[in-house]
């Protein structure tokens, strides 16, 4: 095992740990439930980030699959039955794989169009399936909303099994970017966002790699989609394909950093408690969607490569400066 | 090296998240249950977003019933205390919102936030906690179909009740006169079709044919195709289960295709005596029919009174208050009887007070079901003579309801 | 049969506006590569403007379009200077998208603060006048609209064709390089372009303040059917998205009669999907070039 193998898996335990612990440690309802929201928001980033950022490919359509997965899992629970408990989150990586093999057909036809067309039809994509939620109304229930069984956990730790579900998800996010990077098809992927003609011709399966990356976003943020309908226990089209959601995921990855392992669930633990306290802090003012847009401006105008990397380009430089006088420039390879 | 920085960087972070955390908790010590401590209730209401009007109009009801009830001595000798915040219009904040209220800030009371969509998944945080929710706008059936028994809707009736009044007035008249087709025109809204499907129930179980019906999505702003399409099967009443501005674009629609139906109600839109006649046209108004749950001049308990507290502290005219902050004000007046009656705001108890008796309130003296659903009638309101008043039920009724609709223009 | 052709008549008159709000979009995608997910809101804006000039001051709307376009053509530059013309780099087009929707909002919490969020529209005199000829309804208020769109997208069109500023936008669309070469300033063609990009939103808001009802959440609906019509037509292609957007108005009004309102637009997303299948250019697109 390298050095950098070992470190980075030193860290991913060490992150784990600490988030498994928190909700023991600080186990007041509200604090958890802040925790839900910052997971959830983290593994939609990181989910974002696995396709987009690795792949240069914006894709503008996340929400549509969160939705499918909260509308999915609320008719399974509907027509089916799966229980209560912790089943419902067993049959949930069964039902995002189920969203993701649907999901190809259609991300094949989106992935023949380039970069800015791409990102179009993925938005619409969004504007389909919240179609589909308003007018398939003997599955959705249509605009009335669909309502979820009440989860049968214990009040004192109620929202705990949600953080964990949601930390779980995360947590095979990661997993998978900590691979994808340290294998052929994360050089595949960087080669296509770095240049896709020049890997096409170098004999790269470019659209095999994209759908691949593909699949495992939609996985992924159907899976948070599912959790959270079962958190809320109530859904709607409009909050369940909320673009809102998913700008704020790609606003986080931004912040943190894309295309790197850790930035988009930096930028969540950033934003998101920075989010709620905001809300409670200016209570009742109406300026909410005004101050969203002026961060999300701030963070694309000024910090368009996010905190990850421009801190670490910041060190390296200053680095490099007192390195070149000192000893012979030894560059090191690094990335996070 | 790289790595070492992030490493730090994220120890740093870390320890920033845990001190800021822990500053919370520190915070957030539960409040001692004393006398003198103030009453608190939490509220979440959308002061942005989508729901942002609405909650406007809730939020001013309930400061106005706060203020009444502090200017007199407070609840119980408690000053009440509201903590408002915003959820955007959004369900998951609205939760987050409750959450809070009850496990953080330790809130004696919760009441409900606008509408039906926010308010099931906020009923269903406050039932976990055993709160009593007491709500002014959700009273769609996603809220009562969780059949809670903690749930309070304080409005007359259901919204999917809204059209009953009408409906059965239909049918009340003379055969000669009573309609027999009917077109049902339907926003796709839990607050809208819902509406309209029950009344077309009602009418085609007693002989009215249906001669076309259609749901729209809410983005339609086109109701043209609609309006050609009714008025080619040219029914004598035209139900729409609608919110205002497609209930203006179907009065305007139906106005450009010169088709006037002998009967015309819309569930929401034309019930806005302040917006309805400069939206289309004051000439426009006369003989459409609309639901309503309040209006200013009504004899309810307490209701003239808080006409005149309301005007007093937020200006404007009788005309211009918004049902939405009577119906908040009434939630208030709830606890203010539940204070006299039962002398206590434990939750328990609370809930347990209100599935018995009858509660006066300013939108109209209220009981509920065991799952929250008010049992009482909406009004019916007409325009006449360029005004609005409500025509039925007989016991609150201005006017008598006058028909057939006539041309539009006169 | 009637029908039918009653709601072919409706559609072509909506696309018009659409194609106004269109031609704007895909005419800055040309010039600079950048996708202006704010055309909707500034649509939206500009119908706000034209409603309050409309209300306070008793402007006809129809007139206001010679009010709101300047002044938005003066917002548009703004909006250029300050937030677009720093996108550069190989991610500026994509990173354009984002910013924009930031920018759509925050022009919706704005007009939510300032107009409230409940629907408006401009009413004036003669708004619900029509007239029926061969027993089909046409509105006078959306034949106007239709007219005013045609009209302004012909002066576009003239201005593109006839005059140096269009030569120089033509020269930027099919080679910027030569074209700077050839002395033409890309950074003025681009500012003035985008201005000239939301003036078309200016002038359609006014118009479309007057036919629909509108509140600050509608610019959503706006840009989806908005961007699947530059799409369709080909991104970049002027010409393109005039018929996407006649295509697109007659496709949801027929759908909306013969099938069900709420499938209009859902039917156009999968016309969209499907056309893509066969020409991932668009109707009159070039392939996109990889940047």
């Amino acid at each position: 095992m390298s050095r950098a193998t070992a470190a980075g898996l030193a860290r991913g335990a060490a992150f784990a740990a600490a988030a498994i612990a928190f909700p023991f440690v600080f186990n007041a309802a509200w604090i958890v439930n802040i925790g839900v929201l910052t997971l959830m928001y983290a593994a939609l980033a990181t989910a974002w980030n696995l396709f987009s950022g690795y792949t240069g490919y914006i894709t503008l359509g996340q929400a549509a699959f969160f939705g499918l997965g909260a509308y999915t899992l609320g008719i399974v629970f509907e027509h089916v039955g799966i229980g209560s408990g912790y089943n419902p989150f067993y049959a949930l990586p069964l039902v995002g794989a189920g969203i993701a093999i649907a999901s190809v057909p259609v991300a094949w036809i989106a992935l023949r169009t380039r970069h800015m067309t791409f990102a179009i039809v993925t938005l619409t994509l969004l504007f389909i399936v919240q179609q589909l939620a308003f007018n398939l109304r003997s599955l959705t229930k249509g605009s009335s909303g669909l309502m979820l069984p009440t989860p049968s956990f214990p009040i004192s730790s109620y929202d705990t099994p949600f953080y964990l579900a949601m930390l779980a998800i995360l947590l095979a996010g990661l997993a998978l970017c900590w691979l994808i990077l340290r294998s052929k098809l994360g050089l595949m992927l960087l080669a296509i966002r770095e240049d896709e003609e020049k890997a096409r011709g170098l004999g790269i399966r470019v659209t095999g790699a994209k759908l691949i990356a593909w699949s495992l976003m939609v996985w992924l943020s159907a899976m948070v989609g599912g959790v959270w309908a079962y958190y809320l226990t109530f859904i709607y089209p409009e909050s369940s394909v909320d673009p809102l959601v998913m700008i704020g995921a790609v606003l986080m990855t931004f912040l943190g950093g894309r295309g790197t392992l850790w930035g988009p669930t930096i930028g969540a633990l950033v934003l998101v408690p920075a989010q709620q306290y905001m809300i409670t802090k200016l209570g009742a003012s109406q300026l909410y969607l005004v101050g969203y847009s002026a961060v999300f401006m701030v963070v694309l105008l000024l910090l368009p490569r996010g905190i990850l990397p421009s801190l670490r380009s910041a060190i390296d430089k200053q680095r490099e400066r007192r390195r070149t006088h000192r000893e012979p420039i030894v560059r090191e390879e690094a990335r996070a | 090296m790289t790595r070492k920085t992030l490493a730090r960087l994220a120890a740093l972070s870390g320890a920033a998240a845990l001190a800021a955390v822990a500053a919370a908790v520190g915070s957030a010590a539960p409040a001692r249950d004393s006398a003198a401590a103030p009453l608190k209730i939490g509220i979440s209401l959308s002061l942005s977003g989508d729901f942002s009007d609405p909650g406007k109009f809730a939020q001013q009801g309930y400061k106005l019933w706060a203020n009444t009830v502090n200017a007199k001595g407070g609840i119980l000798g408690r000053k009440v205390q509201l903590i408002i915040q915003d959820d955007a219009s959004s369900p998951t904040q609205a939760a987050t919102n409750y959450q809070n209220f009850i496990t953080k800030d330790k809130v004696d009371l919760v009441f409900g936030p606008f509408s039906t969509l926010l308010s099931a998944p906020s009923a269903a945080v406050a039932n976990r906690y055993g709160y009593a929710f007491i709500e002014p706008a959700g009273g769609g059936p996603a809220v009562f179909d969780q059949k809670l028994h903690n749930v309070f809707f304080t409005q007359p009736a259901p919204i999917v009740e809204s059209g009953d009044v009408f409906a059965k007035w239909l049918l009340s008249l003379p055969k000669s006169q009573r309609p027999k087709t009917a077109a049902y025109p339907a926003l796709d809204d839990p607050f809208s079709s819902p509406i309209a499907d029950r009344m077309r129930g009602i009418l085609e179980k007693a002989g009215v044919k249906t001669v076309y019906k259609t749901i729209y999505p809410s983005e339609t702003v086109d109701m043209t195709p609609i309006v050609s399409k009714i008025a080619s099967a040219n029914p004598d009443v035209v139900i729409g289960g609608t919110q205002s501005g497609d209930g203006y674009s179907i009065v305007k629609a139906m106005v450009q295709a010169k088709f006037s139906p002998k009967f015309l109600f819309l569930s929401n839109g034309p019930n806005s005596p302040g917006e309805f006649p400069s939206k289309v046209g004051a000439k426009n108004v006369n003989g459409i029919f609309s639901a309503s749950d309040w209006f200013p001049q009504a004899k309810t308990p307490g209701n003239p009174a808080f006409v005149k507290a309301f005007i007093k502290a937020y200006g404007g005219n009788a005309g211009s208050i918004d049902p939405g902050s009577a119906e908040a004000y009434a939630v208030g007046q709830v606890v203010s009887s539940l204070a006299s009656r039962i002398h206590s705001v434990d939750n328990k108890k609370i809930i347990a007070a209100l599935h018995k008796g009858t509660w006066p309130t300013v939108e109209g003296t209220l009981h509920w079901n065991a799952i929250g659903e008010p049992q009482g009638q909406d009004l019916l309101m007409e325009w006449i003579g360029g005004q609005l008043y409500p025509v039925l039920p007989k016991s609150v009724a201005v006017k008598a309801p006058f028909f057939p609709k006539p041309a539009w223009g006169k | 049969m009637h029908e039918v052709v009653q709601a072919i008549i409706l559609g072509v008159l909506v696309g018009g506006i659409y194609a106004l709000m269109a031609s704007g979009l895909t005419l800055v995608f040309g010039i600079m590569k950048v996708i202006n997910v704010a055309q909707g809101a500034l649509v939206i804006l500009a119908a706000y403007l034209s409603y309050a000039l409309f209300s306070h001051l008793h402007i006809d709307p129809f007139l206001s379009i010679l009010i709101v376009t300047p002044a938005m053509f003066v917002l548009g530059v703004a909006v250029q200077l300050v937030f677009v013309r720093s996108l550069r780099g190989p991610d500026g087009s994509e990173l354009s998208l984002l910013v924009t929707w930031a920018l759509a909002l925050g022009i919706e919490g704005v007009l939510s603060v300032i107009f409230k969020t409940n629907f408006r529209v401009t009413s004036p005199s003669y708004g619900d006048n029509s007239w029926s000829i061969l027993g089909y309804q046409i509105s006078e208020v959306r034949l106007f609209a239709f007219a005013s769109s045609a009209v302004l997208l012909l002066l576009l069109s003239l201005l593109l064709t006839r005059t140096r500023f269009g030569r120089a936008v033509r020269a930027t669309v099919q080679n910027p390089t030569a074209a700077t070469l050839l002395g033409v300033d890309a950074n003025r063609v681009q500012t003035l372009s985008f201005g000239l990009g939301v003036s078309m939103a200016a002038a359609a808001g006014a118009v479309y303040g007057v036919i629909y009802p509108f509140n600050p959440g509608s610019h959503y609906d706006l840009i989806s059917r908005l961007l699947s019509i530059v799409v369709l037509g080909g991104l970049g292609s002027l010409g393109g998205a005039v018929f996407a957007a006649l295509g697109m108005g007659v496709i949801e009004a027929l759908v909306a009669v013969e099938i069900s309102p709420v499938w209009s637009s859902f039917s156009f997303f999968v016309v969209l999907i499907a056309f893509l299948l066969v020409r991932p250019q668009g109707i009159f697109g070039v392939r996109e070039r990889v940047l």
